[in-house]
């Protein structure tokens, strides 16, 4: 089957940096119309400029179609379901990330211990600009984030007014627990996970090989989002308690306005390829579509490699300067290929 | 289109009302127009047009320092009307009342 004319490939979308943060959606259908992501209830339709947008955050009484998910898959677009107890489920269609080489070199730097230091030593040092950490290990860098945490609750309590007693949260239920500081600040930290989740797939990074957290599916999600709660989620928790602001919109809105003033999205891109990438190199995020062959190289997929005559299912591209390595004879490589890659 | 850009769409607004824009805009299409006023001027514009619009519509996108860049206004009967979520602009279009959601064919 020929593919559709609206399918889209990665020239077509919006570059995540350049998205919209986050659409939150509750109580609605979801669903496809005209080639089109509309929100319907009972008085009105609203559509959606999904591939603008890093991530739909669907809310309880909602329900979305499978036609629905195809496009915002097609998007790039990230769905997260955020329910009233806290428990997310996260997808991530093709996102807007195409090779698998980030992923790669993030496997490559968590299981290689001196680079996996070096990689959160940096995540530390994000955050004591200005501070010399130099000769210092990982658990005097941990000691000392935990004394820097605990300064700044007490600095923002103290220019509040709001008291301040001890971060108090429940593991999976976000707004549970905990005065109203603390609840605020769940709920502005969940909505500060979603988008770090959103730019971590959507770059195509893995969100559960993390460097200073670890066992966790969402380690590095948890990684990226620490980064920025210093500057984003704790002053603007302490700020709407002390305004009597307490909701959980109250606190997604707070949060959208600090996201957009600070430009965080495009910022959190670069944070996560300056810390996986070595500065002034070039990660190319072709999609290879290639078979792993022993060693350096690849052999290209979609074709038979059993015999010693192959079947090209797809035409080879005009000749290139430097030609393939051919297999030997005797090697088996992809004998359960012999389908098209789609 | 540059950062400033004002665009104001009119959907059977009255001959004298069009004319009028054309003072101040391009008119690029048949009721659409394009210009740069400041925003003293698309104030005093706008409460002529939501005045004058009657039975039709208008709507005046500018420009804005949100996420999105630009906010609209809408005037006029049975419009679309501009929706927030959580500080983001969507426009919902009002439904036929009671009749069940029926998406159409999922490809053209």
């Amino acid at each position: 089957m020929a593919e559709p004319w609206w399918r889209t490939g990665p020239q077509d979308i919006h570059r995540l940096e350049d998205r919209i943060s986050s659409l939150y959606a509750e109580r609605c259908h979801i669903d496809r119309d005209d080639n089109a992501i509309v929100l319907v209830n009972k008085a009105r339709t609203v559509h959606v400029p999904a591939a603008w947008l890093a991530v739909l955050l669907v809310g309880p009484g909602s329900r979305i179609t499978h036609p629905a998910v195809t496009l915002l898959a097609d998007s790039g677009t990230a769905v997260c379901w955020v329910g009233e107890h806290g428990v997310r489920l996260y997808a991530a269609g093709t996102g807007t990330a195409r090779g698998s080489q980030l992923q790669l070199r993030q496997a490559w730097l968590v299981t290689r211990p001196k680079e996996r230091v070096a990689v959160a030593r940096r995540m530390y040092e994000m955050r004591f600009t200005g501070e010399d950490t130099t000769g210092l290990t990982l658990q005097q860098l941990r000691g000392r984030e935990g004394t820097r945490v605990r300064r700044l609750y007490a600095e923002h309590s103290a220019r509040t007014g709001v008291p301040w007693v001890k971060r108090d949260y429940k593991p999976g239920d976000a707004f549970a627990a905990g005065d109203d500081v603390n609840r605020l600040l769940s709920a502005a930290n969940s909505a500060l996970y979603g988008i770090s989740h959103a730019a971590i797939t959507g770059l195509g990074a893995s969100p559960a090989l993390g460097f200073v957290h670890t066992g966790n599916a969402l380690s590095f999600v948890m990684d990226i989002a620490d980064l920025y709660k210093a500057e984003y989620t704790i002053p603007l928790a302490f700020d709407l308690a002390a305004q009597g602001l307490t909701s959980e919109r109250d606190a997604r809105t707070a949060f959208r306005d600090a996201v957009v003033k600070g430009k965080l999205l495009p910022r959190i891109v670069t944070d996560i390829k300056r810390l996986l990438v070595r500065e002034g190199t070039e990660l190319s995020d072709e999609d290879l579509g290639a078979l792993w062959d022993d060693g350096d190289t690849v052999v290209s997929s979609g074709r038979n490699w059993s015999a010693a005559d192959h079947l090209d299912i797809i035409p080879e591209p005009e000749p290139e300067p430097e030609p393939e390595p051919e297999p030997e004879p005797d090697e088996r490589h992809g004998s359960g290929d012999e389908e098209a890659a789609s | 289109m540059s950062a400033g850009t004002t665009v104001v769409v009119l959907v059977a607004a009255p001959a004298g009302l069009r004319g009028h824009l054309t003072r101040w805009f391009t008119e690029v299409a048949a009721g659409v127009y394009v210009g740069n006023p400041n925003p003293r001027i698309r104030d005093r514009l706008w409460n002529v047009v939501a005045d004058r619009i009657h039975d039709g519509q208008a709507v005046m996108i500018e420009p804005a320092t949100n996420e999105q860049g630009w906010t609209a206004r809408t005037a006029g009967r049975d419009r679309w009307s501009p929706v927030d979520f959580d500080g983001l602009t969507l426009i919902a279009r009002p439904r036929q009342g009671g009749r069940p959601w029926r998406p159409t064919a999922e490809t053209k």
